[in-house]
């Protein structure tokens, strides 16, 4: 049917008469279509009829079905890809004309538009539920990790290369930064050996920790944390996690992996970390908290240097879980020091 | 010459000269002795063993080689790497591509797509086997068709007669044949005793055809003096010479041509194929777009690849492989208990697209059983129940004139029951003789008790069998009273040439003179009778004059020394194959589910159009171009063919068509009937048939057309035809071969229980993968939002899966058992250019709107948990690098607590786990939404019970993944608290409220396409007014 006007329109030349009676004949052809549908469709309609009220608004989608048979139609006829993507003589783009594809666009956009304020709500409605100082849900946290500084699983190094473990200085100085004595003397001075508890006070006050209690390893005397000697720092501080309050009386204690035992030093001594810190109210109500650090000095032997030493640090004296299976970093952490000449 | 041209329109050269050649033999031209000197065999003593065992050596045993049977691995191979496999194939060698790039540059690659590959493999390859299997099992009752007992033949080797099996018959062989055997080569007739053949498995010709040793054609085919192989010799006996065997027979040569007939590819394959082509559309457009953004977001290269590859991949359905199998089984399956048995899978849709059927007659539509149907006695016509069941009216048996007719029809009858039948139903029994005479014995005994009995009292004295010069049957009885000495003379034939015979008429018990009103009465009668396509006997007889014949008195039948006319006649019986109850039901059900029914049939236009009128196929009021000449008494040429809907065409005029007149037929005529047509013919007919446009709505060509056959002739078009249907009880193994389904019972009516079955699962499949594209953007959104935003993975490759070969498996399937939303078999057949099993529209309520809800329920519960865990949302953004990093062990979240990397991938799977929970959650409104198209729920109801289980059922197993002790190990998904699992259910109702209000507007405003977007807009505007 309507191959005939498009192989009118591949001789075209710019003669407007002739357009002028190809447009004729294109409408008589479209003429006959429409006639020919028609006459399809009261068919096809005829027993709906008898069925169906006939109402104002059903003649008036009759008159759309027609529409869009129409255009589905044409749809049909031009089946060369060409047309496919762009078909100049309906307009249509990709199988659709222009306000076709609007339409959708305008129906997804409405529609995402619609989804995006619900998903909103509902997101709205569950932060609405939540307390700001404390997650509803803490079982997953119960146990607190342990984890060192200089962050590295493995810390090698050259002695006698300054340029060999700045990284791993520049990390403990950028730590200990906010347990400068300057800071921390703002901070209150609590009880050695109680739980600083505070439920109830509004604004809850902050245990002092000053770098100064670290000595060799707080990084003031020796800003090298012994890394010039081979007798490196390694400061370890287990994570915070609110309302914590370990039982007993919690202490850091390192061994090396190794036969013979490896000579170190806890800064503070004993490697205690003190009950006063705990328990932590949360970054909103406890801004200025610092948790309890330690340090550990390992004095390796000269024989030592040049061999990896793996070490163990285990949060003990307490009932936190340190042999959990699958974690390696919960109440524990290991790590390899290998210091060169 | 006809197979010939069979061959050309063919269009396969190398058949073509091959077969011509072979046509062209010249045995039959020969005389005997030539022939005898050909195959260096004796006439009388037949061949020797020893020439025997050579030709046997020389030319192979007399069998037609299967057709190449594919090999069992390349069978299994097909389904292995078959249409819907291939894309899981590709998703699995990107897998392992993607780890291999991972291994390769990564130290501690994540296994996750080494295990999808691996699963994706296991997928295919667990599904390749179930469909082979599947396969099998059909193939094996196909194989329980095959006759297992070896057929037997008589030859004569050395002048002594043995029996051997069939199979070693050789060319040369001297064999012998008598009525009820198979002919076990093509041979040559040298000698015959009123020996006809039944050749209807080859040529269609249903009528028995006579042997004789004269070559009365120059065609092989058409000549007397050749008996084919795997025809049958219906009565007499013959002797001739074995011209060919096996495969060089011409069946042997059909065989073989059929099996060189390429088959097109099925609907199905044809619409997984379009989805296939969709789908990777989709997949490569979201892959390479978020590959580009990856790379401009900053990633590596790799990075982008494997990003690439994940999106791609999990683009993959892995679930509708199995799906779609287990649907289409299930269907099968369902089809078989209807007597519709499948040989291929993908044929079970086939038949629901099919738009046109080319149905053969005999058997089919009618019980291939002749049938009283019809008696003419006393000026009147009774009409005789021909119902299978013997259910219809019955007519007055209390005439003496029915008594003498029904006398003659059992005495004049060499018809007898086989034996030991007594505890089978009359009709059902089988019966030594030829079609009509049994017709009579069962009518006979049906109305009048015991045909033996009643021959017993009247013994038999003499006896003219029936021939074509006469074309009478005639015999003399002794009669029933022991004290009347007369002799019974009993004739029945032709009705005009018994006419000529009779000078009374017995009316109402009374001999009466045959005057000119009588002989009118019996003409109308006759014309009557035959303008129903009914075969009509005359019968008459008569009581021998004691003192011309004396008891005693010896009848001559070769010189006929008694009267032979000036007999009385008695009645008229007409008989016809009767169409089988169901099927003017069954071709109605056609009409009203647009499916052009076409009779095809060898047998003469009048019987052919009587039987079309009865079963519907030419409906009441419709009438033909000779019709309306006859009613308005012009010419047949000033008919307008235009105004003739139904049309009866005779096989000699179907020769002389061109392809455009024969085009113009078969859009122009609604209702039409080929008669007297060969089997080579059938398949012109099947050609045209595909070549009009399915419906008057489309300019597109090609018409899906199934097609009925039983004989071996019939393979060609059977092979060529969209669908090819054979009979499993009358069918030739040949023409099984070449069929895509087979009728167990042989019922045209079976057809339409799998076109309904057809239609439903392809709506239902349409359903299934609705479904289970759906939860394929949950699927994939988490993976995108982790590549752009940053977050931890919202839901893993585990769970993918889960879903996937998991939960989503049983709903799925269940939608096969989904039962129709309105009489599927009242609407037109799909058009298979528009109707597609997955388009545009699908896609666009699956992915883009369905889809998205379902995904903003999992992201929702996937931000529940972060958030009450201590991971706000603006929290989680960004925070990708640190958190996958098993470095960072100290991980703050908004609250200030610090996580090590195991504690918070512990959440992350958690998160896995309430995705998973939370796209079952929407999965079950998605599965109630896909329940129907258009209608709503609470139109259709709930009565799946599959579905409901399947609810349940995923309910379970996602219930049984969180809580079950160990997962955490084995799959890493955890507990969850129970308000989580609520977290989707607003999304959920949303899914099923928004589109209970779309098919609300969809029903509302019957359209398409076009108004459908626009209804749906409206649908959200709605939503919007009320939610507002």
């Amino acid at each position: 049917m309507s191959t005939s006007p498009q192989d009118q329109d591949q001789n075209q030349e710019p003669n407007p008469e002739k357009e002028e009676q190809k447009k004729e004949e294109v409408k008589e052809e479209v003429k006959e279509e429409v006639k020919a549908e028609e006459k399809a469709e009261e068919k096809e309609d005829k027993p709906e009829e008898k069925q169906e009220e006939k109402t104002t608004e059903e003649t008036k989608e009759k008159t759309q079905e027609k529409g869009t048979k129409n255009e589905e139609k044409k749809e049909k006829n031009d089946e060369a890809w060409g047309d496919f993507i762009y078909n100049p003589r309906t307009g249509e783009f990709l199988g659709r004309t222009a306000s076709s594809w609007g339409l959708i666009l305008l129906f997804y956009l409405v529609f995402y538009g619609f989804l995006a304020g619900m998903f909103s709500l509902t997101m709205w409605v569950m932060l609405q539920t939540l307390d700001e100082n404390v997650p509803r849900h803490q079982d997953r946290v119960s146990n607190p990790g342990l984890v060192i500084r200089p962050h590295a699983a493995e810390i090698t190094f050259n002695r006698s290369d300054p340029s060999d473990y700045s990284q791993y200085i520049q990390q403990l100085h950028n730590l200990l930064q906010q347990y400068n004595d300057s800071i921390q003397e703002r901070n209150d001075l609590c009880l050695v050996g109680e739980y600083t508890e505070q439920d109830k006070e509004e604004v809850k006050k902050v245990c002092q920790f000053k770098r100064s209690r670290l000595r060799q390893c707080s990084g003031l005397p020796d800003t090298s944390f012994g890394f010039t000697e081979g007798h490196p720092c390694i400061i370890i501080k287990m994570n915070r996690v609110i309302g914590l309050k370990p039982h007993g009386d919690p202490y850091i204690n390192c061994t090396a992996k190794r036969d013979s035992p490896l000579q170190m030093q806890y800064f503070p001594s004993e490697g205690r970390l003190d009950k006063m810190f705990f328990p932590y109210y949360g970054k909103k109500a406890h801004p200025d908290y610092v948790q309890p650090l330690v340090a550990v000095k390992l004095l390796l032997t000269k024989d030592d240097f040049n061999v990896e030493q793996t070490v163990e640090c285990k949060l003990e004296g307490t009932d936190l879980r340190n042999n959990d299976e699958r974690d390696k970093f919960l109440g524990r952490v290991t790590f390899r020091v290998k210091v060169s000449e | 010459m006809q197979l010939c041209k069979l061959l050309n329109t063919l269009n396969i050269p190398e058949y073509n000269l091959y077969l011509c050649l072979f046509i062209f033999q010249t045995e039959h031209k020969m005389s005997v002795e030539e022939v005898c000197r050909k195959y260096q065999t004796d006439i009388v003593q037949g061949l020797t063993n020893a020439k025997a065992a050579e030709y046997l050596i020389r030319d192979g045993p007399n069998a037609l080689t299967p057709p190449p049977t594919t090999p069992e691995w390349v069978k299994f191979c097909r389904q292995l790497f078959g249409g819907f496999s291939i894309l899981l194939w590709i998703g699995a060698i990107l897998c392992f591509l993607a780890y291999a790039i991972q291994a390769a540059t990564e130290d501690d690659p994540a296994g996750d797509n080494l295990y999808l590959g691996i699963v994706l493999t296991a997928v295919v390859i667990i599904t390749g086997c179930f469909s082979y299997f599947q396969e099998a099992k059909s193939s094996k009752i196909m194989e329980s068709f095959k006759n297992m007992v070896p057929q037997q033949a008589l030859v004569i080797r050395e002048g002594e007669k043995v029996q051997i099996n069939a199979e070693e018959v050789v060319a040369g062989d001297l064999i012998e044949v008598k009525g009820g055997d198979r002919i076990p080569a093509d041979i040559r007739v040298v000698s015959a005793h009123g020996c006809k053949v039944d050749n209807s498995s080859l040529t269609g010709e249903s009528e028995p055809q006579n042997r004789s040793p004269d070559c009365t054609h120059d065609n092989p085919l058409e000549t007397r003096n050749i008996a084919f192989f795997s025809t049958n010799c219906v009565e007499g006996t013959a002797r001739g010479i074995v011209i060919c065997t096996g495969d060089r027979t011409v069946m042997g040569r059909i065989a073989t041509l059929t099996s060189g007939l390429e088959t097109g590819k099925t609907p199905i394959a044809k619409e997984i194929e379009h989805f296939i082509h969709i789908i990777t559309g989709v997949a490569v457009f979201l892959g390479v777009t978020f590959f580009i953004l990856a790379i401009i977001l900053g990633y590596t290269w790799l990075e982008a690849v494997i990003f690439l590859i994940g999106i791609i991949v999990a683009n993959v359905p892995e679930g509708l492989l199995a799906t779609v199998t287990v649907c289409l089984t299930l269907t099968a399956k369902r089809m078989a208990k209807k007597n519709c048995l499948v040989k291929n899978l993908e044929a079970v849709e086939t038949l629901g697209s099919t738009s046109t059927i080319c149905s053969d007659k005999t058997g089919t539509l009618t019980q291939n059983r002749m049938t009283v149907a019809h008696m003419w006695f006393d000026n009147q016509i009774h009409e005789a129940d021909t119902t299978e069941d013997q259910s219809g009216a019955s007519f007055d048996k209390s005439s003496v004139t029915w008594l003498s007719l029904s006398r003659i029809a059992a005495l004049c009858n060499r018809a007898q029951f086989k034996a030991g039948q007594d505890s089978i139903a009359i009709l059902k029994r089988d019966v030594a003789g030829d079609a009509s005479e049994s017709a009579l014995l069962k009518c006979i005994e049906l109305s009048c008790g015991s045909v033996r009995l009643m021959r017993d009292k009247n013994k038999k004295v003499a006896e003219i069998p029936f021939n074509s010069t006469n074309k009478y049957q005639l015999s003399v009885h002794e009669t029933e009273d022991p004290n009347d000495n007369r002799y019974l003379l009993v004739m029945k034939g032709a009705p005009e040439r018994i006419l000529d015979r009779c000078t009374t008429i017995l009316l109402q018990g009374k001999e009466q003179p045959m005057d000119e009103e009588m002989k009118e009465a019996f003409q109308n009668a006759y014309m009557e009778l035959g303008g129903l396509g009914e075969r009509v006997l005359g019968f008459c007889h008569l009581l021998l004059p004691e003192d011309q014949y004396p008891k005693g008195f010896a009848f001559d039948t070769d010189d006929v020394n008694f009267q032979t006319d000036n007999l009385c006649f008695v009645g008229l019986m007409s008989m016809i194959d009767p169409p089988r109850a169901a099927v003017p039901d069954a071709v109605g059900k056609c009409r009203s589910a647009g499916i052009k029914v076409i009779m095809v049939t060898g047998d003469h236009p009048i019987t052919a159009k009587a039987i079309a009128k009865g079963v519907g196929i030419i409906s009441e009021g419709n009438e033909t171009v000779e019709d309306i000449a006859a009613r308005l008494n012009i010419p047949v040429s000033q008919v307008n063919p235009r105004d003739a809907k139904a049309c009866v065409i005779h096989g000699t005029d179907l020769k002389d068509l061109s392809q455009d007149q024969m085009d113009d037929i078969l859009r122009n005529h609604t209702e039409i009937v080929f008669a007297r047509t060969s089997p080579q013919q059938k398949l012109i007919i099947v050609e045209g048939c595909q070549r009009q446009p399915p419906n008057l709505h489309t300019t597109s060509q090609q018409t899906i057309v199934a097609v009925t056959g039983d004989g071996v002739n019939d393979s060609p078009a059977l092979k060529k035809a969209d669908i090819g249907v054979a009979m499993g009880i009358s069918g030739s193994d040949v023409s099984k071969q070449a069929a895509d389904m087979i009728l167990l019972d042989d019922n045209f009516a079976s057809i339409v229980t799998g076109v309904e079955e057809g239609r439903l699962i392809f709506d239902n499949l349409k359903k299934s993968i609705a479904y289970t594209l759906t939860s394929n953007i949950p699927e994939i959104t988490p993976f995108l939002l982790f590549i752009i935003v940053n977050i931890p993975l919202p839901l893993g490759t585990i769970t993918i899966l889960c879903i996937d070969l998991g939960t989503d498996m049983v709903p799925a399937i269940s939608l096969a058992y989904e039962a129709a939303e309105s009489d599927i078999m009242k609407r037109q057949p799909r058009n298979p250019f528009r109707d597609k099993l997955v388009n545009e529209r699908l896609i666009s309520i699956a992915y883009g709107q369905i889809g998205m809800i379902q995904a903003l329920g999992g992201f929702f519960a996937y931000f529940v948990i972060m958030a009450e865990n201590g991971f706000l949302p603006s929290r989680l953004v960004g925070i990708r690098l640190n958190w996958d990093d098993r470095g960072v062990n100290d991980l703050e979240d908004s609250y200030g607590q610090q996580w090590t990397y195991e504690q918070r991938k512990i959440v992350e799977f958690t998160c896995h786990t309430a995705f998973f929970v939370s796209i079952v959650v929407v999965q079950w409104a998605d599965v109630i939404i896909c329940k129907t198209r258009r209608n709503s729920v609470f139109q259709q109801g709930m009565k799946n019970k599959i579905l409901i289980f399947g609810l349940f059922e995923e309910t379970a197993l996602a219930a049984f993944l969180s809580y079950c002790p160990g997962m955490d190990v084995a799959l890493r998904m955890y507990p969850l608290k129970p308000t989580w699992w609520f977290c989707a259910f607003p999304y959920s109702f949303l899914i099923f409220v928004y589109d209970e209000v779309r098919k609300l507007l969809l029903r509302r405003n019957p359209g398409g396409f076009g108004t459908e977007k626009q209804t749906i807009t409206e649908a959200q505007k709605e939503k919007n007014i009320s939610l507002g």
